[in-house]
């Protein structure tokens, strides 16, 4: 009875235990959420768009620094607004 | 010949010391290629003997080199998308978070024209 037993027990082992465990986890795998092709080029456009964005308005700040430095105290508080007329004007009339 | 994805191991062969897997697991990553190398002498001298050779041809024989559009981007590409193969989440969250930063800049400069076209339009009242 031994001797027939145990190859039963191996061969079934080995071939519907094993592939089954397999097969259980590669469609584990496969139903993971991943990206498609079309995520992946979406993603790309959108980190584009926003390096680009980022360059402009970096050139657009730049540009208005140069222009009036404190421009940033002037958006955040506008009390200041009198004493930097002051100021822009007398740059306008050097 | 499908087309290139940048969420899929490739092979570096410009890289190479044998077939270009250790490389293309580094590429793939973003860990360092000396450190990957050193990991996997490591563990074949450690009892991974046959299995780590067996997985390095298998991987060698699967694996397509990295397409030339793949190769020639820049470095500040390569490691947004190695930032995406390891957790694109937190890749998506960085995005995000940038698309904010570049909005709440806008809403500054915005906010000193409109003001600065207000003060024009009230100085040329004044002077009427």
């Amino acid at each position: 009875m031994d001797e027939i037993f145990i190859p039963v027990t191996i061969c079934f082992m080995l071939f519907i235990g094993l592939p089954w465990l397999i097969f259980h986890y590669v469609s584990r795998w496969k139903s993971q959420a991943t990206l498609t092709a079309e995520d992946e080029n979406l993603l790309d456009d959108l980190h584009d768009l926003a390096r680009r964005l980022d360059e402009r308005l970096g050139t657009v700040e730049r540009i208005m620094s140069a222009d009036n430095p404190n421009w940033r105290q002037l958006a955040v508080d506008p009390a200041s607004i009198g004493i930097e007329d002051g100021v822009a004007s007398r740059r306008i009339a050097k | 010949m499908t087309e290139p994805r940048h969420t899929k191991f490739y092979l570096d062969r410009a890289n190479r010391k044998w077939s270009g897997v250790c490389a293309g697991i580094a590429d793939y990553t973003g860990i360092d290629v000396t450190v990957v190398r050193i990991g996997m002498v490591v563990i074949t001298l450690m009892g991974g003997f046959p299995w780590t050779l067996i997985a390095y041809w298998v991987a060698a024989w699967l694996a397509e080199p990295k397409p030339r559009e793949l190769t020639q981007e820049t470095v500040e590409k390569t490691k947004f998308w190695q930032g995406v193969r390891t957790s694109p989440r937190r890749t998506i969250r960085d995005v995000r978070s940038r698309f904010r930063d570049i909005d709440r800049r806008l809403a500054d400069v915005e906010t000193y024209v409109t003001s600065s076209h207000s003060r024009l339009a009230r100085e040329i009242e004044q002077l009427r």
